[in-house]
Formats: C-alpha cells, structure tokens, sequence
C-alpha cells in the first residue's frame, strides 16, 4: 500500500505543473486572439479578430476561374490551398476539393469539357482533372513557372505560358509531352486562345527590357497555331502588367482587351499627389483577319479606366458578354469590376480622330462614355467569368475566400458564395489583404501590388521616387521577394527596417496619404517578411551545380586575379555579396555607378539571392542583361576587380550567380 | 504448243525491255541534271549592291545576309531590307539560320547576333550576353540550342534556358579560335576553324575531335587523300546520306567518311579554284563556292559541272568534265550574278546562290541534261 503523506509532495508539484500550463495557455491564448481589429473595419468588417499565426495554407485564395459548359459547376483555382475548388452554380456551394498540390494558377477546359487543366506555377507542371469525376488524371511537365493556359480548337495541343522561363510551352495533349518552347516576352502570365482557334495571344506582366529613362513597351506575343509559331511581338507602348485578354465578337468591333497598368515613372513621385501619375486602363487591340500577319498588321489603342478623381487600381481580370454587349474588368486593387459597354467603346474608337486617338492613353475623361457601372467585389477580385447563358458573371475574390456573383441583366453583385476559407484572419493575411488594397493611396491610385505584381515582383521600372526635380535619382524597383533580413532599405540606405520604408515614408512620399496605422503597417510587415523567392529553376533540384556553375563559383570566392596578384578583401566578390546575410553586406557602397543625376554615389547592396529574377540591374537600373554590370558598367574595376576575367570567366560567374 | 513458244516469246520479249528500261534509265539517272536557267537579284531588282555572303531557304521564303543589310525574298520579290536601323544587330550578315521549330530566324552579322521573331529584333552582343565575339560567321540551331561561330570561339545558347556556354582554346582543341562555319549531324556537330582545321563535338558524350592537315601549315600536299588538305577551312557540311563530312580550305577540297579522306584539286579534278569560300553537300551532289565560278561534283558519276558567267555578254558556261577527263562546254542564255560564290542553298530542285555582286536562283529545264 502506498503511503499517500509521502506521495503528497510530489502531487503538490505536479499541481503547480499543471497550474502554471493553464495560466501560460491562457497568456498565450489572450496574446494570440488579439483585440477585436477597429483600424480597418472598413475593410476587415466589424468584428472581425486578428490572430497571430495561422498557416497560409488554410487559406484558399482563388485566382481563376473557369466554367463547365453546361454552366453547372464552376471550378475555382485557389494558389494559396493548392486546391481546385468545385462551385455548383446552382447551390452556390462547393462540392468538391480537389488536391493539386503547389501553386494553382490557371485553369482551362478542354473544348469538349470533358477535362480540363490547372497550371502548377511552383512545380512547373499542368494537371489535368476529369470534369466528371474531379479525379486527376495525369501531371504534365512544362516549362518554368508555367500560369495561363489554353488549349487548341481540337484540343490537341496545350499553350502554357511560363513566367519565370519567357517562354510557351506547346504540349501534345495526346502523348503529354512538351513539343517545343516558344519565346515570349518577359514573364507571360496569361494566353488566351482566338474565336476562331488560329491565334494564341500571350500578354507578358514586364515590359520589354529597354533603356532605363524611356518609357516602357509592353508585349503581345501572338502564335500561330497552324504553325505553332511566333508570327507577331505586338508592341504596347507605355504601359506594363498585361493581365488576362479577352476577346470582344467581330459584332463589337473583333477587339482585343487587356487590362494594363500607365505609370508616368519618370515623373518625380511627389506628383502623385497632382494625380494622373498610376493609371489604370486597357488596350484595345484590332487584329488583323491573317494570322501569319506581323505586328505592324495589328492597330493597338489604349483607353484608360481610370476617372479624373478617383482610380480603379490593377486592373486584372477581364471577361465578356457578347450578348449584350458588355465587358467586364476586375480592378484588383480597387475591389471594383468595371461594366463597360463594348459598343461605346467600338464607337469611340471609330469615330475619334488620329489626334484623338493619341490622346486617349492618358484622357481621364474617356472612362464615362463606355463604363457603365462600377460593381462593388470582395477583396482583391482577379479573374472573372461569364456564365455560358449570360446569367451571370463570377468573380473570384482572391482576399477574401469568396466569389462575387453578379445578375448581368439586373448589373449588380447578387450573391457572395463562400469557398470555405477561415474566418480567422491572421496578421499575416491582413498584411496581404492590405497589400493589395489601393485605397490607401491618394484618390487609390496604387496598392504596394501595383508596383510589385505576382505577389512581391520587382515591376522592372526605374523611378523617381524622392527628388522633385526631373530626371533626378531615378532608382531601380526591386523584388520583395526574400527581403527580410536584408535590411537596410531602398538604394539609399535611408530605412533601417520595413517598418520605416512603409510607414510615414511611404505614406508622404508614395501614398500621400494618411497612410497605414501602427497595426496596419506590422500586418503588413509580418507579410512582406514571409515572402519568399520562388524555386532557383536555374539550380538543380539536388542543389548541385555543373561544371560551368562550379567554375563560376570559384571565380566568385578567388582571392587572386588571373595573374595571381591578391585581391584586396574589398575588391571581392564574397566581401560585399556574402552569402552569411543573403548575399549583401548591408552597408553603401561606392562602385562608381553613380550618374551626374544621382544625389548620392553610395548605394545599398543588393541581395543577390533570386538575381536571375531581377532585372534590369545597378541602383537605376541602366544594365539591362547581368553582363552589362562588368563589360560596361566597371571600367575601373571599382565594383570588384572584374577587369582581367577573360569572356569564358565572366560567363562562369553569370551562370554561378544565376544560380543563387 | 504454239501457244506456250508465244508465252516464251513474250517472257523473254518482257525481260529484254525490262532490261534495256533498267539500264536506259540508270545511264539517264548518271547524267547531272544542269541549271540552265538563272534569276539574278542585283541592285537593279531593289537588291542591296554589292557582296552576297550568304543564303538560307525557308520554304517560300529566302533570307539572304548581305554587306548591306538581310534580304528577304518571298515569292521571288523582295520583300523588306532589314538594316540596324530595324533593330538588326549589324549591317553585314554573315550567315542565317532558320529554326524551323520555332520558326525564328538567327542572324550572324559583324555586330554581333540576332533573333528575329514576331517581326521583332532580339540582339545579343558581346558586352551583353554570353556571345564570344560579335564576329559571328556561323549559326545552325540543334534542337533547342543555338550554335554560333564566331571570330574568338563557339558559343552553344540553350534557348530554353537562356545559359550560354563558350569552347575555345581554353576548353576545347581549337588550334585557331576563329571559327567560320557549322554544319549540324545526326551525332556530330562539325566546325570550320580558320586556321584550325575542322572540329567535330559530339553529341552524346560531349567531347571534342580535331581534323587538322597531317603535313602542317604546308600549302602543298605532300601524299594525296592523307588527311585534311589544308587548316584554313572555311565551311564544312555533313552530308546525311554518304555519312561524310566535306571541307573546304583556301587550298582546296577535302571530304571525310570516317575511314578515307579525299581531296580535291584544280589540277586533278574539275574543281574551278582551289580557293574555296564555302560547301554544301546533299545526296551525290558537292556544291563547291570558289572565287572564280560554282563547281558541283556528282559522286555518284565522278563528274564535275561548273557554272560560271561571262562578264561581257552576260551569258552563261557550263563545264562538264566527266572522269575522263574530257571536257565539254555548254553555253546558257542566263547566268550568275557573279563568278566570286560565297555560298549556296537549296529550295527543292531550286539552288539560291550568293555571289559577289547580287544573289542568283537557279530553276532546271526539263530535259537539261548533259
């Protein structure tokens, strides 16, 4: 028998155990349920809770939509789950999960309906689902980062536009290999196949790489698909971020619409405040009947959507109703879809005269003769789509885990179907959802998206950014991809952490506006912080390098110079580019890149993680290719001792640090 | 039994003219066929004047790199000039490949490398990209990678990828980096060197052979068919059908099958000039670009034909010399632009012909025959 007197002490501690976990469950509970949000009502809900942590997997975010020809389900790609969600449109319910795994961000049906096909951008492969059974029948490799895809009339060959590659996949849907890769422009994010099967349009997120001060010029690749070829690299001047396309029927003019982003990057950013400095708009392409035509055949024109006085910010998703008439485009950024009446637009364009027709990319005042109505979303709306009787339209709300469902002939958001995302909203996800919220700038001009797409995406364009003159201190935007702990911030050097490079600083001098509150600008933190580079496709996936990469690597950590002198430790690759804090050293330098329009000769050094990823390259972005850095941009080997590699050298370095 | 002596008759009736079908055509199929009929694109048909370095047919399109610019020739009109004001990466275009997969086009030229694609120039230039040199004197696609010869080495661009890779001295056999011209096998991937005879790459096992002139930088061949005739190689084409290989130098005519060389000379062929600018080789035909005429070699029948024009009537001569050496003349109406040939191509039966001074087509007549 056991002496309970003796054991008595024993359960006394095991008592204060038990006590002090309650008490820290309790502490931790009360420090992880936060106070109930009031700061961004507005735009949360009343109500609603901040947590601290939850895993971004829980939540869905739908990026794209498709519909069954039938019009009965709707199929919903969610990048954040990895799922694709099943929508039966007469429920508005989900009936059906189906685990694609990685990073969903397209889908298309086959023309039959029987299949139909979601991109997995992070594994750089297509799945393909039985529309009946939801069941997936096969995974398909592509090229990098595959997004926007479509497949032929027949439905024998699949286009897959692959971001971080330039480039077309074109698979043989029959043996499930790819074919060949056709070169696009820079990071093609959506395609969108012809009425009638000849062409494949491919709109590229970046703009051409071109002379850092000049204005940017956008892409349509076009591929013929009876050759499979490029046949048209259709310029877009002065605009970036093509989106989705869509194409009107020859009854409302046979145009093409992509929603597209005007920036006015040169001018000093403090203009913003003068608005008209981010608009937001689309081309309006007429093709020509010949599909083997070249660019010049194709009359591009561009229309803003944009009001005098107020913006309607990344436009994104666009879709129509040939029936009525009507196109719809989802501004992102604004939690708006525009109407717009195609046959006011068809007659705006035919009756404008030439000098008109320049004018038109930068009127504020054209949007009112064609937007019909302005349709309040969920939060950041990207893809929508058109039921196939014209009932209906869905937009997919990407922050909010809903779809907007709008009455076309009644013209207003009928219905919000929930796809089952939590209710909980985690510091994390705030920080996303207000990541992409345009209306904290002035008259919602910009969200951080606008310039950082694809969730972090350097835009690839130089700015002014604080100096009210003309043409001075022009800096390169750069990726937020893997930025935390990479600090200090901006080329200058000026903010030595998020906090300070986002709060007052890009409230007056970006936003100019009230800006983010102190909860605000930590959720917003806490998001840029999680963001991380994509996959190195340049990399191998064992992480072992070739021969050429290994030679490069060498090169980057030698301590002598061809002739075998020693390096001074400044003048090496490693000392600046460490690869202990991401491949910066996190001070200024000097490496005489500086221009006569530059206040400043000493700039922050850039991680050189994700680098591929990155241009164009230096602080103003005047070195197009990585090679530019050192053939033009070192004469006098102040950005290391570079001067004495031979040609095959420098190539090593390029592919090693390409690799990084 | 009369009737079974006719079946006899008509059997061997049958058997005879079977016979004398069969060698009638065979002693037909021996003669080359001759190109009688020449179209000249000179400066009077809107033709940039002057040098025609190289040619390249891509169905109904023929690109034509030029001093002054790339030609294109669609449906036998000229089409569009491109010029670096279009965005072409130089002026003289030395050499142009067409990547039948993709159906862009890549354009050597003396201001580095072009892609054209979409009606759009994409350049890559020494100073940025992984170009070698902007010499480029070669470029052929193989599958997805792109293969440059330039005046400091090779460069090898995987499209996909956008790596480029470089061989020179440093990494593979190059006697001389001065590459000129790339001929794409099945296996092999052969490279002209100046000065460094020829270089095949083999594809499979990635690894590097030389063919260099067993008797040095002599300009005479001590032993004929001893091997390579001379290291300044400008051109090289494999020939799929014979699995040969065939070079031409300043100092004459090799070919290689991988077990016998043979080599050719104006003093013991038909051979027009010993200084030849470049080869092509397809079925029995060896098309020879010399300096002073085009010479074709039928293997199958030993027979030299060459085509040369006279510069006062503008008319055409043919020398046919059969392995007898017996020589024969035939005059035509029409003729090449030029007797300095750079290069040639085929479009079907069609020859395209770069000369010195525009570029000529060439149609056979029917029955043109020797």
């Amino acid at each position: 028998m056991k002496d309970w007197r003796r054991l008595r002490p024993v359960n006394r501690a095991v008592n204060w155990l038990v006590g002090a976990i309650l008490l820290g469950i309790v502490v931790a509970t009360a420090l992880y349920l936060e106070n109930p949000c009031t700061q961004v009502e507005a735009a949360q809900g009343p109500g609603s809770y901040e947590w601290l942590y939850l895993p971004r997997s829980r939540y869905l975010s739908p990026v794209a939509l498709a519909m069954s020809h039938d019009g009965r389900h709707l199929y919903v790609a969610c990048e954040d789950s990895g799922q694709v969600l099943v929508v039966d449109t007469q429920t508005d319910k989900v009936v059906d999960r189906i685990p694609i795994g990685g990073i969903p961000k397209a889908i298309t049906l086959s023309p039959t309906g029987a299949t139909f096909y979601v991109s997995d951008e992070e594994d750089d492969s297509v799945v393909e689902v039985d529309a009946k059974t939801f069941r997936i029948l096969r995974t398909i490799h592509t090229g990098w980062g595959p997004a926007g895809l479509t497949t032929n009339l027949q439905g024998t060959v699949l286009y897959v536009a692959n971001t971080l590659g330039n480039d077309v996949s074109v698979i043989d849907l029959k043996t499930g290999r790819e074919l060949k890769r056709l070169s696009a422009g820079r990071f093609p994010e959506y395609v969108k196949l012809s009425r009638d099967g000849s062409r494949v349009y491919v709109a590229n997120l970046l703009a051409r790489l071109g002379a850092y001060d000049k204005p940017p010029v956008s892409e349509l690749t076009v591929i013929d698909t009876a050759e499979e070829i490029v046949t048209a690299r259709v310029s877009i001047p002065g605009v970036i971020q093509l989106r989705h396309i869509a194409e009107l029927p020859a009854s409302a003019g046979g145009y093409l619409l992509i929603p597209f982003m005007r920036p006015k990057n040169l001018n000093p950013l403090v203009q913003i405040a003068q608005g008209w400095y981010m608009t937001h708009g689309m081309a309006v392409i007429a093709p020509p009947a010949d599909p083997a035509a070249g660019p010049s055949s194709y009359k591009v024109r561009e229309v803003l959507l944009d009001n005098i006085d107020h913006y309607y910010a990344d436009n994104f998703g666009v879709a129509d109703d040939s029936a009525e008439h009507l196109a719809l485009v989802t501004a992102s950024g604004a939690n708006v879809v525009s109407i717009i009446d195609t046959s006011a637009l068809d007659r705006l364009l035919a009756t404008a005269s030439p000098a008109r027709l320049r004018e038109l990319p930068d009127r504020l005042d054209s949007a009112r003769k064609f937007v019909v109505r302005r349709l309040k979303t969920g939060r950041n709306p990207t893809d929508v789509v058109v039921s196939p009787d014209g009932r209906y339209a869905y937009v997919a709300d990407r922050m909010d885990d809903t779809i907007s469902v709008i009455d076309m002939p009644a013209l207003r958001v009928s219905a919000t179907i929930s796809l089952g995302g939590p209710k909980m909203v985690s510091r994390e996800r705030r920080g996303e959802q207000l990541f992409f919220d345009a209306r904290f700038s002035h008259e919602g001009q910009m969200a951080c998206a606008s310039c950082h797409p694809h969730e972090g995406l350097s835009d690839g364009l130089a700015w002014s950014l604080e100096t009210p003159q003309l043409g001075r201190d022009i800096v390169i935007n750069r990726t937020l991809y893997g930025i935390d702990g990479t600090s200090p911030f901006k080329w200058n050097g000026m903010n030595p952490n998020l906090e300070t490079q986002d709060g007052p600083r890009t409230a007056h001098y970006i936003f100019r506006s009230q800006g983010f509150s102190e909860r605000e600008l930590n959720a917003l933190v806490t998001y840029l912080r999680s963001l991380r580079l994509p996959r190195n496709p340049h990399l191998a996936k064992d992480g072992q390098l070739t021969a050429i990469q290994a030679a490069g690597k060498a090169i980057f950590f030698r301590t002598r110079t061809n002739s075998g002198e020693v390096i001074p430790l400044r003048d090496r690759c490693y000392y600046c580019h460490s690869p202990y804090t991401h491949y910066t050293s996190r001070v200024l330098e000097d490496i005489g890149t500086a221009t006569p329009y530059d206040t400043v000769h000493s700039f922050d050094v850039p991680q050189l993680e994700g680098v591929s990823l990155k241009p164009p390259y230096l602080h103003n972005g005047e070195a197009p290719e990585l090679e530019d850095i050192w053939t033009k941009f070192n004469p006098k080997d102040r950005h290391g001792i570079t001067s004495d590699m031979n040609k095959v050298q420098l190539n090593e370095l390029i592919e090693y640090l390409k690799t990084l | 039994m009369t009737t079974i002596a006719f079946r006899r008759f008509a059997f061997s009736l049958s058997m005879f003219l079977s016979c004398f079908l069969f060698f009638a055509g065979s002693g037909v199929a021996q003669q080359p066929e001759l190109y009688t009929k020449w179209t000249n694109y000179t400066s009077a048909d809107g033709f940039p004047p002057g040098q025609v370095f190289c040619v390249t047919v891509d169905g109904p399109r023929v690109w034509a790199g030029t001093r002054h610019g790339l030609v294109l020739i669609e449906n036998g009109k000229v089409k569009r000039i491109f010029t670096p004001r279009d965005g072409l990466a130089g002026q003289a275009v030395m050499s142009v490949a067409v990547d039948h997969q993709t159906g862009d086009v890549w354009v050597g030229t003396f201001g580095g490398l072009s892609r054209y694609s979409g009606g759009v120039f994409k350049n890559y230039t020494n100073l940025t990209s992984g170009l070698a040199n902007d010499l480029v004197y070669g470029v052929a696609v193989q599958g997805k990678f792109l293969w440059v010869a330039t005046a400091a080495g090779v460069n090898r661009l995987d499209t996909n990828t956008g790596d480029w890779k470089i061989y020179n001295e440093f990494n593979a056999p190059f006697n001389e980096p001065w590459a000129y011209g790339i001929s794409v096998g099945k296996k092999n991937i052969y490279f002209a060197v100046w000065g460094g005879g020829v270089l095949m790459y083999n594809l499979a096992h990635h690894y590097w052979k030389p063919f260099m002139d067993p008797d040095g930088e002599m300009e005479i061949v001590l032993y004929r068919n001893q091997g390579l005739i001379h290291n300044i190689v400008s051109a090289v084409s494999w020939n799929s059908s014979t699995h040969s290989f065939w070079a031409s130098t300043y100092f004459g005519l090799s070919s290689y099958d991988g077990r016998n060389w043979h080599n050719y000379l104006t003093k013991d062929s038909g051979l027009i000039s010993n200084f030849v600018n470049s080869v092509s080789s397809r079925g029995n035909q060896v098309w020879a670009c010399t300096q002073k005429g085009l010479s074709e070699l039928d293997t199958k029948t030993n027979t030299w034909v060459t085509y040369r024009p006279n510069a006062k009537t503008g008319k055409g001569t043919i020398v046919i010399t059969p392995p007898d050496g017996k020589q024969r003349t035939l005059s035509t109406a029409t003729s090449l632009a030029n007797n300095y040939i750079y290069a040639v191509a085929f479009g079907g039966k069609d020859i395209w012909v770069a000369t010195a001074q525009g570029l000529s087509h060439g149609t056979l007549e029917s029955g043109a025959t020797r």
